[in-house]
């Protein structure tokens, strides 16, 4: 049902669950990190990657890094087309964005996965 | 009798004479009965006849004399000079054009209100007695049918000053979700069409400008919030479209 609803047959809505639905995620996510921090008290580097090696905990980060991209996407898109209303400018400034976000999801994914 | 003195610093433009708007400032009296601030424009008004403001009925129902004082939007006649600082700045409202001093174009705006259709759609043939509502359904309008539309939300709003040609804005959307909500409107699904476009009803971020400084207490951003739900809702409720089928192939 989601997936119907985010297609271009709701072009105004589809941005706006976006950004709701991973906000929803992040905020699950971060108590569920502290209280996973919490029981398992991983203090040194060791205990580090034991903490992060579960691979459901790895999918779990992944997901919570690729929300945080997303939900960042959309709302500097927000952004620019607000306050950059020469195009050219907010598609190279849209462009560069899109970079860094695609830059710190991959380094986010080969940090978590290469431990 | 005089009762005390009051200074005032005034936004001025007319574009005959200026080249670019100013700030004027004035000392007045104020007399007896002075209570708010429409009363003390109007003694600067009496003092400088140049100075141009609209105003109608002096007690916040027709939304005329809706103005920036001290950085925020709100109806200059149910504004209370004792709770203003001195200096007061008054300007016009912020984000529309003004055509002198503090009397603003608000062709916009209206055309945003206009946009959303504010009348009620039925197709039903009349009765011979007047559409009843049950007091449930009545009180879903209250907190909606009470705006004046002085447009003190919509230019409190970055996102109308930016797009105000594209985003309908917090008073013309309270007014879509008034005519949604009621009973006797049949045009719910056209409505709620109306608003899928990506700026006429998504740029709102809910930062509530709008509901900090609307002078009848209302919430504009509920609103708002509340016909996102429902578009949801409604789409959930619509079955999918076949992506394929013998025909198409």
């Amino acid at each position: 049902m989601l997936i119907e609803l985010v297609t271009r047959r709701y072009p105004g809505m589809r941005f706006w669950l976006f950004q709701r639905v991973t906000a929803v995620y992040m905020a699950a996510y971060t108590p569920v990190l502290l209280l996973y921090f919490c029981i398992v008290k991983p203090v040194g580097y060791d205990a580090w990657i034991a903490f992060n090696s579960p691979w459901w905990w790895r999918v779990l980060t992944f997901l919570f890094f690729f929300s945080l991209c997303l939900h960042a996407w959309i709302g500097v898109r927000d952004v620019f087309r607000d306050y950059v209303p020469n195009q050219i400018i907010r598609d190279y400034l849209q462009a560069f964005v899109e970079v860094v976000l695609l830059a710190c999801l991959t380094w986010s994914i080969y940090i978590f996965w290469s431990l | 009798m005089k009762l005390s003195t009051m200074k005032l610093s005034i936004y001025r433009f007319n574009p005959d004479v200026d080249k670019k708007p100013y700030m004027q400032d004035y000392e007045i009296e104020l007399q007896e009965g002075d209570h708010m601030l429409l009363d003390a424009l109007l003694r600067v008004k009496h003092e400088d006849a140049t100075l141009s403001l609209r105003k109608s009925c002096r007690e916040g129902v027709c939304g005329s004399d809706a103005l920036n004082i001290n950085g925020k939007n709100g109806l200059a006649c149910i504004t209370s000079i004792a709770d203003l600082e001195q200096p007061v700045v008054v300007r016009p409202l912020p984000g529309m054009p003004v055509i002198r001093d503090l009397v603003v174009d608000m062709t916009q705006f209206y055309e945003q209100y206009n946009s959303i259709k504010p009348y009620l759609q039925n197709d039903e043939p009349m009765g011979e007695t007047e559409r009843l509502q049950s007091p449930e359904d009545r009180a879903k309008l209250d907190g909606l049918y009470e705006c004046v539309l002085c447009a003190a939300c919509s230019t409190s709003c970055p996102s109308f000053w930016w797009n105000p040609d594209k985003f309908v804005g917090p008073a013309g959307l309270l007014q879509a979700y008034r005519f949604i909500v009621d009973s006797r409107d049949h045009a719910e699904e056209e409505r709620l069409e109306n608003l899928e476009d990506p700026y006429r009803l998504y740029r709102c971020h809910n930062i509530m400008n709008c509901v900090d400084v609307c002078p009848k207490k209302l919430n504009p951003n509920d609103a708002i919030s509340k016909i996102k739900d429902l578009k949801i809702e409604r789409a959930k409720e619509k079955k999918p479209k076949k992506l394929f089928s013998i025909k198409s192939l």
